[in-house]
């Protein structure tokens, strides 16, 4: 992991503007920018003070819908025909440079097969992101989406988790078949208050326009979260010397104090 | 005249004839004149120097006169060398291309040697493969057809259409039937071997397979006499391990033994073989033989694995606490102590798997690193990701990981159950500042992880992190924020007033007892108890997840240093444990919580009477007054006594860290509420003087019951006794501005002229007129 955090950011994940959702109708946000407050604070630390930010997104979704696939032409740009059921869970880091800071996005793969489960939900916890993969041309694979992300959502703290709902395998369907699709898919979108992807992981349709849209939601999210606290921090400060107990800070003043003393 | 500059006219004069004769003008004649004149005089000057050189040009000629004969014989003499050069030159390009004439006649001769010798190895192929063949001496029958094979096809070509062309033909026909043939005779000898199970000649023929090109049926027939062997042994060691009786030594794990001989059986066959796959079928082949290995290895596995989930009624066992977990309580509850035979049997079998598997893969790899050395970056990839892909997805390993998916979810209801047991019979010992519950949640959840981690699996030891993360985080800390939230019973001054603190007589009349219930609790000393205990448990736990989270990047790093798990592994660890801190932080704030709501509920409602009580001694006094103070201390010497008796009881109950911490809260406290009523107050000279001595008193108190330096919260105060001190209103200007030295005044010149005007004989003009 620290190797990573040394070499520089691969050009082709630098992202400076918020990218595009795919569909107004099921999406988490409009905004064409990144939040104001979180592009001022990037700006101002762009000199690289502030620790390696990173995410962690979980996908999750039917056996054999494609999740495996969709992460491979994204991290690795390969796409293989020969199936291989997922066992366990996989694992990627994608670092993405956002505005000037680096971002560390892991991507958990998990296996759909029932027997695995057990062990695939144990990695659901901690996740800021759920990505949940259907096949466009497998209607009953989007019903069971429901389930999935409910599954994973039992594992975080409420509120804490964005979540994405995609369509995959999109080069096998006719437009009006994936139309039709679609629409259903946006309706459960809104109802999972999900945002909607369509993809190919066979043309790489959509897939790396997705995965940046996700990281930089993710970035924007976990920004955020921090401001936050750290506007909590400052308060409690305001408050007085109650409930400072950082010891360094007094024992910094120490001498000043001394003197102080004597004086009197 | 006229002459004459006609003359000067062609010698390039400046003025030409028709000029001159144009000329009308005497003034412009005599101009022309004078410049005609002048011109004559450059001219002659001229030409006395070139005579003057006449003598030095002649002296020259004559020096080239005498060089004249000397050139013709320079020119003679390099026409002789021209002449010999091109002889030279020709006579050189001769003798080369002669020696190239010899040198494509030797390279022709070699050809027709090797040519003639691959007649002659062809014949005597011929020849030999027949006799080899009658002797049933296939090796030598082998290295014929092999020779034969590893010849160049434009010589058999050649041969045919050479002078004895039929007779060759003839025999070469003889030679491909021969070859045919005895792949046939290989091959069926070989089966032969196998049913007899003649290892010797199994590995006759073995040897013989490459030499006819049949390289990957060698390597698959021999797979399937090996096989067969593995088939052989597994079966007996299988059905041993059925009949081992329930008392024997390791009954308990039978079947991890059971799956080690296997695998033990395989490696020592891939150690015993290698040698002879690599000496006869070269180096990279191993993966071949891995690749059918690994396939009867898979079917012995499934035979292994039923019979466990069989005999250990392993998918009901699962079920029945699928469901415990499910329902919460139900009616045939699992006693999680059974589970830990079968919690270690499945870990076993896991370790070996993936001590078995990393076997395969490190000689596979080095067999490629061989055998592929000459090869594209293209072909090696391609190797190790065939390699990859075998041990990922064998059947070994998804059956592996199907049992271990089930054993996460029985250890994890074995953490859970151990934990809640652990929380109800949660018990107080004499001397203790945490409670039982801790130590043993530790204990529980480090002994969780520590099975997971023994099964080598990184996917399993991360789930297994996560879930005690899980558990630490919600459930756990929910039982101790439930317990804090409790909250700390305030105590009026009065209940204080009755003497030391009960707390304390309570704390030591269980401790002689030697224990005391967490739970039940009844009286409001046993509620402080309770909370004061719930602090420091929240704090050792966060001290606790940190120390676990080390331990476990220790272990980790050890299993990565013995080449276990790859990168990917590694940045897995490293994701779940960077979580596991996360979570320590949160028990963090939960402590800063509950002593935010200890100070706030137990301490403030008390300090802050003692501290109004200030106002009611006067500081307005004089000589009399303050030698009654002096002899009878009206205010500190109280005070310090009552703060004593508070924090007595904190001192005893809390650890020395959160004592730290909630005395730092109180100094705080003191310094903000003491500042309020010096405000509220008036003072004469002494009056000041009297409020210094106290505030004094009051710092020496404060540093000996803190480690940290108390001076800096009272600096406002120090200032503010300095001020009341003074003898004239002027004279603090010995202490401002310029004059401050090293003092940083941290009250503002408004503050100052508030604390001046407490003293009343200050005139408020004074205090007006004041500069600061
Ligand atoms: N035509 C097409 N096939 C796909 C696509 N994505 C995945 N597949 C195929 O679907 C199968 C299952 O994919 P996989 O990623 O392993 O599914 P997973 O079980 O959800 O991880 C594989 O055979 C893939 O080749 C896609 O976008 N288009
Ligand atoms: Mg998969």
């Amino acid at each position: 992991m620290q190797n990573l955090q040394v070499a520089p950011v691969s050009r082709s994940r630098i992202i400076s503007n918020m990218p595009k959702p795919y569909t107004p109708e099921a999406c988490h946000q409009y905004q064409t920018q990144f939040d104001a407050e979180v592009q001022t604070v990037c700006q101002q630390r762009n000199a690289g003070a502030i620790g390696l930010k990173m995410s962690k997104a979980v996908m999750v979704g039917d056996l054999y819908v494609g999740k495996t696939s969709l992460i491979n032409r994204f991290c690795k740009n390969v796409f293989d025909r020969d199936y291989k059921a997922t066992i366990g869970v996989d694992f990627e880091i994608e670092r993405f440079e956002i505005l000037g800071i680096p971002f560390n996005f892991q991507i958990w793969d998990t296996a759909g097969q029932e027997k695995f489960k057990c062990i695939a939900s144990a990695y659901y916890r901690g996740a800021q992101v759920i990505i949940t993969a259907f096949d466009l041309g497998d209607i009953s694979t989007l019903e069971n989406t429901r389930r999935w992300v409910q599954d994973a959502l039992k594992e975080n703290e409420p509120d804490t988790c964005s979540i994405f709902l995609v369509g995959t395998k999109k080069d096998t369907l006719s437009e009006a078949e994936l139309e039709r699709t679609e629409q259903d898919a946006v309706r459960l979108a809104i109802d999972l208050q999900a945002e909607y992807w369509s993809v190919s992981a066979k043309t790489g349709e959509n897939v790396k326009e997705f995965f940046f849209r996700v990281a930089s939601l993710a970035f924007e999210q976990s920004m955020k979260k921090e401001l936050e606290k750290n506007r909590g921090n400052t308060a409690q400060i305001g408050v007085g010397n109650l409930i400072q107990l950082d010891g360094n800070s007094s024992d910094k003043r120490e001498n000043e104090t001394q003197l102080n003393m004597n004086c009197c | 005249m006229a002459n004459s500059l006609g003359f000067q006219g062609d010698g390039g004069s400046v003025l030409s004839m028709e000029h001159v004769r144009s000329l009308t003008d005497l003034q412009d004649l005599k101009e022309a004149y004078e410049r005609l004149c002048a011109e004559e005089k450059d001219v002659e000057s001229e030409l006395l120097t070139l005579l003057g050189q006449q003598t030095i040009v002649e002296k020259k000629m004559l020096a080239l006169q005498r060089m004249g004969p000397n050139l013709q014989l320079i020119e003679g003499d390099a026409q002789q060398l021209s002449g010999m050069i091109t002889f030279t030159c020709n006579l050189a390009e001769n003798v080369s291309s002669k020696v190239r004439q010899l040198d494509l006649a030797k390279s022709r001769l070699y050809q027709a040697i090797q040519r003639a010798d691959d007649i002659l190895d062809l014949k005597f192929c011929m020849d030999g493969v027949q006799t080899a063949m009658k002797n049933e001496d296939y090796e030598q029958a082998a290295a014929h057809i092999h020779r034969y094979l590893c010849l160049d096809k434009s010589v058999i070509e050649l041969s045919r259409q050479g002078k004895e062309g039929n007779i060759i033909e003839a025999n070469l026909h003889h030679l491909q039937e021969a070859e045919q043939h005895l792949k046939v005779v290989v091959s069926e000898k070989f089966d032969a071997a196998t049913k007899s199970g003649d290892l010797p000649q199994v590995e006759r023929f073995f040897k013989i397979f490459p030499l006819l090109g049949l390289h990957e049926e060698g390597i698959s027939k021999f797979s399937g006499y090996l096989c067969k062997q593995v088939a052989k042994k597994a079966e007996e060691n299988l059905q041993l391990a059925l009949g081992t009786e329930g008392g024997e030594r390791r009954a308990a794990l039978i079947f991890a033994d059971t799956l080690t001989l296997l695998f033990e059986g395989i490696a020592r066959i891939v150690e015993t073989h290698q040698p002879i796959l690599e000496t006869y079928y070269g180096p990279g082949r191993l993966y071949m033989l891995i690749k059918h290995l690994q396939a009867e290895c898979d079917r012995q596995v499934e035979k292994v694995v039923d019979k466990f989930v069989q005999h250990r009624d392993y998918h009901r066992k699962f079920q029945q606490v699928q469901s415990c977990m499910m329902r919460g309580s139900s009616t045939d509850k699992i006693e999680p102590r059974d589970l830990d035979p079968i919690l270690s049997e499945v870990t076993l079998m896991s370790a070996r798997t993936e001590l078995y598997l990393r076997f395969i893969k490190r000689r596979v790899v080095s067999d490629f690193e061989v055998g592929d050395s000459m090869a594209t970056e293209e072909v090696k990839q391609e190797h190790l990701q065939n390699l990859d892909k075998l041990i990922k997805h064998c059947l070994l390993s998804c059956s592996v990981q199907e049992l271990i998916g089930y054993y996460i979810t029985m250890e994890e209801f074995y953490m859970r159950e151990s934990v809640n047991k652990a929380v109800a019979m949660d018990t107080c010992e004499r001397g203790q500042l945490i409670s039982s519950m801790v130590d043993d949640v530790f204990y529980i959840v480090k002994k969780c992880i520590g099975r997971a981690l023994s099964s080598s699996s990184i996917d399993c030891l991360c789930a297994m992190i996560n879930l005690s993360t899980t558990m630490l985080e919600s459930d756990f800390r929910e039982v101790l924020c439930n317990k804090l939230r409790m909250g700390f019973p305030a105590t009026t001054f009065q209940d204080i007033q009755r003497g030391v603190t009960s707390a304390v007589n309570l704390m030591q009349s269980s401790l002689q007892q030697g224990k005391f219930d967490t739970k039940g609790i009844e009286s409001n000393d046993e509620a402080k108890m309770s909370f004061l205990v719930s602090l420091n448990n929240v704090e050792v736990c966060s001290e606790n997840i940190m120390t676990l989270k080390k331990n476990l990047e220790n272990d980790c790093n050890k299993m990565f240093s013995q080449g276990l798990g790859g990168e990917q592994a590694k940045a897995k660890i490293d994701s779940c444990l960077s979580d596991m801190a996360s979570v320590s932080n949160k028990f963090k704030d939960l402590l800063q919580e509950g002593l935010g709501e200890l100070n706030s509920t137990a301490v403030k409602p008390q300090v802050k009477p003692w501290i109004n009580l200030f106002l009611s001694v006067s500081h307005n006094i004089e000589e009399e007054e303050f030698n009654d103070y002096e002899a009878n201390d009206p205010w500190v010497q109280q005070f310090i006594v009552n703060l004593e008796q508070l924090m007595a009881e904190f001192k005893a109950g809390l650890s020395s860290v959160i004592y730290e911490n909630l005395t730092s809260l109180l100094t705080s406290l003191i310094a903000m509420e003491l500042e309020k009523v010096v405000l509220k107050s008036t003072f004469s000279r002494l009056g000041g003087l009297q409020f210094d001595k106290e505030l004094r008193s009051l710092i020496a108190y404060l540093t000996t019951v803190t480690t940290w330096t108390i001076r800096d919260k009272f600096a406002r105060l120090t200032q503010m006794a300095t001020i009341l001190n003074l003898e004239r209103v002027t004279e603090i200007l010995d202490y401002w501005g310029p004059n401050s030295g090293p003092l940083t005044w941290r009250l503002t010149p408004a503050e100052v002229r508030q604390v001046l005007a407490l003293r009343i004989d200050f005139r408020s003009e004074d205090i007006k007129r004041l500069r600061l």
